[in-house]
């Protein structure tokens, strides 16, 4: 059995809901955008995590590289507990966990060129020569596929999925054990996509990294992950292995989520399916539900079981519980 | 019309040109430009330290008034006293040069300093840097300085140390406005999920590459205004006393002849000040363009 | 095929690295056409050119020397121009075994004529949904702010109130949840997601004749994608919508498109009707399109978890473009009969079965 390298224990972060930059005033509203996550990741192990836009996905991967101040709840990485680590910690911790930026100009200083920005960021926590910069850019430049001419171009000059590699080539270079990947395949091409997923996973087996990955694309998500967490409005719904919460998924969120992707093939197949429940997923204008199952507005259990109040009230909010070995899910009425 | 011409011959890897290659015409001629009114005013204000002079420059002379350039050993003539112009003005850039030095120090380093805070770390910084700077914006420049000659002393100094006080909050407002900028870039953000020291963020990412022009272009202008300050000042009689020269009292004293034909003695400082802040200008505005690599429209 | 809407031809757009003295042939001779009310979805390799191409057809490059050559005629209800009318007067160019080696524009003469020209036409007969919608929306401007203001420049509701309508009904019918609380959020209080269907809101919102949406789903989970896919096929139903629909997800093109084009390298490789383009078990295709479709990940590779299946080689490089055919060094259908040819000479964009054309020599003598 391998060792636990991340666990997470009811993390929390609610940020400061500001209706624009100058109202002062006005009764501060929180959005609760994490409320109460708690998962582990394995040495060697990849997690996806799929969800809502919105969700909170990123917020959990910035908090957990203490990007984000934690509302509350606990993160302990390799054994120690880094929810309250000072700066200086920090940093050192920063060589052992990285985080590949979702939005793809993030990581790039525009007035940098990207020979300058791999320089730096091999050589932040690790002491080399240049000879040895040299050799290194020229292996991440292989591994991750781009063009030896681009070294000297700056950020804008680059296109969508050229950026995206140099991020990937940053990110590399610090030596990780962990990784955060906040979609790191959307806007690629598939088969520079598929280049990406397929050196993530030959990484993992060469260095034994870990990975929290998060994605919109299920069908990659199931491809790399060993286990899958679904989240809603900030909080886990369903986990487990990557199989089962594709094919026997018991939270109705997570049903609909797959199926509007089999949908998606079925069309692709020429037939116009339309899924019944999918059909009722139509209601976006509500307002978030702060107690309770956050998914009951737009649940179809919950409207087919005639709106029970055990769905809604606070008192008897769902919680994570194991159906099947592994299988975890939180919901009154699992399919 | 813009031409491209990509160069000829075999197609292999291209390699970085050196900057200077790369920059537009104009820019180059800017910026030498302003290098060689910057090298002349350096080199002049060294000879005129160690006192390396052709003539005294309060040496009077009386048989020789008002003589034109190129009289004799007198290459820019003599004033209405018959002192040696040139000696004159190259001893007049004392009047200005460390001053105006000091009047940049103070204005780039406490502005910088006070933009980092207000857009970096934010929050309560910002408002009371906001305050800080708002309260130095309410009062005019004119006023400080006259309360300060009023107060201390006409000296030059302590002139300088106001106008670089009243110049911190342009300073930082623009340090901050590129650091709020930039936050919404955020890379600021990946740097630090690197583990980048937070001084290299500073230092390196922010200030050294995106805010390096406006310090420059600030720099620049700022030695130009205090050049003009000097100059003003000294005009009115409240910096530099006769017969000590100064480029500002220099214009006044030959101001007087000016109406009755005699132009040289006023036109020679004046000419001075304005190739210098000139000069000054360009070459910020020069090297914005090819540090940035890119014209402003 | 109805008449065409819009139609590229022979675009070549150019730009220039200081640094090593040389053009970035971003586009490089794109021929294009998409029929009235119709779909045409764009594919290939990232860096071949696609967004390049929509920002081309929007008059929206900043940097130089940009478009250099071609025609866009577009042609609907209301206008019939060619966007590119005259681009002949500010460029002079010096060809050399047909390749440009030089390049004069008066930059700023044509800036004016296509500002003046587009003027009437963007964001209200064209209208764009960016790769990137994060920068594109102002920082400082509430979301809704933006949307109201963009329907209130460009459609008949000039009165706030219903402006204000519009655009949160076309919020809503982006699936925005909450509408009315996000209507007063900045752009950085939103997720990628949000801002994403914002943006398409506020392109939406003026109901233009052709709409160019550059990777409209990246980002968005997949109910909110199937969600989106249903609108723009509802959009091009009711109101004949003509897209040109970017997008790296396959699935979404096949769903959308009518036509196809296959992009690599700053030039279309092949084009023709989607059905033929995207079937999986069909022969006729260029072998760059039949390596694209086969790295798309299979239920067999995610039941197997084996690796998948990209395209060996170097991406193409957009300064050095080769001579033969640029796919040529990649491609493993290369046969010996033709191996001289395509290494050496570049094939042009022939028909190889009515309305299906491709840029390869296996399918021409
Ligand atoms: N700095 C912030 N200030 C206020 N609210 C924020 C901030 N950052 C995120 N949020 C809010 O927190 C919620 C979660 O955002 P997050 O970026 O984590 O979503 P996500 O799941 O990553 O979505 P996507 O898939 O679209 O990227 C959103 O409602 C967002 O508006
Ligand atoms: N302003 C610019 N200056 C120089 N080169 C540029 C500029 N903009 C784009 N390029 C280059 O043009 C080529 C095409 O870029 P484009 O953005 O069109 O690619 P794309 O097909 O949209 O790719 P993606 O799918 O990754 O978005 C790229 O190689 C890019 O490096
Ligand atoms: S707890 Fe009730 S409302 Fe929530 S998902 Fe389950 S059935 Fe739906
Ligand atoms: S022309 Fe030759 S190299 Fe190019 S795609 Fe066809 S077979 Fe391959
Ligand atoms: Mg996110
Ligand atoms: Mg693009």
């Amino acid at each position: 059995m391998s060792k636990t390298i991340l666990e997470v224990i009811d993390l929390k972060k609610h940020f400061a809901h500001r209706k624009g930059l100058l109202s002062f005033g006005e009764p501060h509203r929180s959005i609760p955008a994490v409320d109460g996550v708690s998962f582990y990741l394995k040495e060697n192990e990849t997690v996806g995590l799929v969800g809502e836009s919105g969700c909170g996905k990123t917020t959990i991967g910035r908090t957990i590289l203490r990007l984000e101040k934690p509302t509350s709840g606990r993160i302990i990485f390799d054994g120690t507990d880094i929810t309250a680590l000072d700066t200086g910690e920090l940093r050192k911790l920063r060589g052992k966990m990285q985080m590949i930026f979702q939005d793809l100009d993030a990581a790039l200083n525009p007035k940098m060129r990207i020979r300058e920005i791999l320089n730096e960021a091999i050589t932040v926590h690790h002491e080399l020569t240049d000879a040895d910069v040299d050799k290194r850019i020229a292996e991440l430049l292989e591994q991750v596929n781009l063009k030896r001419s681009k070294l000297s171009n700056f950020p804008h000059e680059l296109s969508g999925g050229e950026k995206r590699r140099v991020g990937v080539a940053r990110v590399l270079s610090v030596g990780a054990q962990f990784l955060v990947a906040d979609e790191p395949t959307s806007a690629l091409d598939v088969s520079i996509q598929a280049q990406v997923v397929n050196l993530l996973r030959d990484l993992q087996k060469q260095l034994g990294l870990s990975f929290l990955f998060i994605s919109h694309d299920l069908r990659v998500v199931e491809l790399v992950s060993h286990k899958v967490a679904v989240m809603y409005l900030g909080k886990i719904v369903e986990m487990g292995l990557s199989g089962r919460i594709a094919n026997k998924a018991s939270h109705p969120y997570t049903h609909i989520l797959w199926s509007s992707l089999v949908e998606k093939q079925s069309r692709e197949a020429g037939k116009k399916a339309t899924s019944v429940q999918a059909g009722r997923w139509g209601v976006f204008d509500f307002e978030r539900p702060l107690e309770g199952c956050r998914f009951a507005p737009r649940c179809p259990v919950f409207e087919s079981k005639g709106r029970p109040d055990i769905c809604t009230s606070a008192a008897s909010e769902p919680v994570l519980r194991e159906i099947a070995g592994g299988h975890q899910v939180a919901c009154h009425f699992p399919l | 019309m813009k031409s491209y011409t990509q160069i000829s011959g075999e197609i292999g890897e291209f390699s970085d040109l050196p900057f200077w290659k790369k920059a537009d015409a104009i820019d180059i001629v800017y910026v030498s430009y302003g290098l060689l009114i910057v090298t002349l005013v350096v080199v002049s204000y060294i000879f005129g330290a160690f006192n390396f002079l052709p003539f005294d420059p309060e040496d009077i002379d009386l048989e020789l008034m008002m003589a034109g350039p190129f009289t004799g050993k007198h290459l820019f003539g003599t004033d209405f006293m018959g002192r040696d112009m040139l000696s004159r003005l190259i001893v007049g850039i004392q009047a200005y040069f460390l001053p105006g030095l000091l009047a940049i120090f103070i204005a780039l380093f406490f502005g910088t300093v006070l933009g980092v805070l207000a857009g970096y770390r934010g929050g309560r910084f910002d408002t009371g840097i906001t305050y800080f700077t708002n309260l130095v914006d309410s009062f005019p420049r004119l006023v400080l300085i006259l309360l300060v000659i009023a107060a201390f002393k006409p000296d030059i100094y302590y002139i300088m140390i106001v106008v670089g006080i009243t110049n911190v909050p342009a300073v930082a407002s623009h340090i901050k406005g590129k650091i709020l900028f930039l936050k919404q870039k955020n890379f600021i953000e990946a740097d630090i999920a690197l583990g980048l020291p937070t001084r290299t963020i500073i230092l390196k990412h922010i200030l050294w590459h995106n805010c390096r022009s406006i310090l420059i272009i600030q720099a620049t202008l700022g030695m130009g205004e205090a050049i003009l300050m000097e100059t003003s000042l000294s005009y009115l009689g409240f910096g530099v006393q006769e017969p000590t020269p100064s480029w500002g009292n220099m214009v006044q004293a030959g101001s007087n002849y000016f109406m009755k034909g005699q132009f040289w003695p006023s036109t020679a400082p004046s000419l001075a000040i304005l190739f210098t802040i000139l000069g000054f200008h360009l070459l910020g505005d020069g090297l914005n363009n090819i540090l940035e690599g890119k014209r402003n429209k | 095929m109805t008449a065409p809407l819009l139609k590229i031809e022979d675009l070549r757009t150019y730009f220039y690295s200081k640094s090593k003295q040389a053009f970035i042939r971003s586009v490089d001779n794109v021929n294009l056409e998409i029929g009235k009310g119709e779909t045409l979805g764009v594919v290939g390799e990232s860096g071949s050119g696609k967004s390049i191409t929509a920002l081309s057809v929007m008059g929206l490059l900043s940097a130089g020397p940009g478009v250099i050559t071609g025609r866009i005629g577009f042609k609907s209800d209301r206008v019939q121009k060619n966007l590119l009318q005259d681009i002949g007067d500010f460029v002079k160019l010096t060809m050399m075994d047909g390749k440009v080696m030089a390049v004069q524009k008066d930059e700023d003469g044509w800036q004016e004529l296509s500002e003046h020209r587009m003027s009437n036409l963007r964001g209200k007969e064209i209208s764009m949904i960016f790769q990137n919608p994060k920068q594109s929306m102002n920082p400082f401007m509430t979301v809704g702010r933006q949307i109201t203001e963009a329907i209130q420049l460009h459609t008949e509701h000039k009165s706030e109130q219903a402006a204000k309508e519009r655009a949160l009904e076309w919020l809503d019918r982006v699936k925005i949840d909450t509408p009315r609380l996000r209507f007063d959020n900045h752009p950085y209080g939103l997720s990628g997601g949000m801002c994403q269907r914002a943006m398409i809101a506020m392109a939406l919102s003026c109901e233009p004749s052709l709409l160019i949406a550059d990777e409209p789903t990246t980002g968005l989970d997949a109910t909110i994608q199937s969600k989106i896919v249903d609108l723009l096929a509802e959009l091009k139903a009711e109101l004949g919508i003509t897209t040109m629909l970017i997008s790296h997800d396959i699935s979404i093109i096949s769903r959308l498109s009518d036509t196809v084009a296959v992009m690599y390298g700053g030039t279309v490789v092949e084009t023709g009707p989607a059905k033929a383009i995207l079937a999986k078990n069909e022969d006729l295709k260029h072998p760059y399109t039949a390596a694209l479709l086969i790295s798309i990940p299979s239920s067999e590779n995610i039941k197997g978890k084996g690796n998948l299946q990209a395209i060996e080689g170097d991406v193409l490089d957009t300064i050095n473009i080769p001579a033969g055919c640029r796919f040529y060094g990649r491609c493993n259908r290369v046969t010996d009969k033709i191996k001289e040819k395509c290494e050496r000479q570049e094939p042009d964009l022939r028909d190889i079965s009515p309305g299906h054309k491709a840029r390869c020599w296996l399918y021409f003598d």
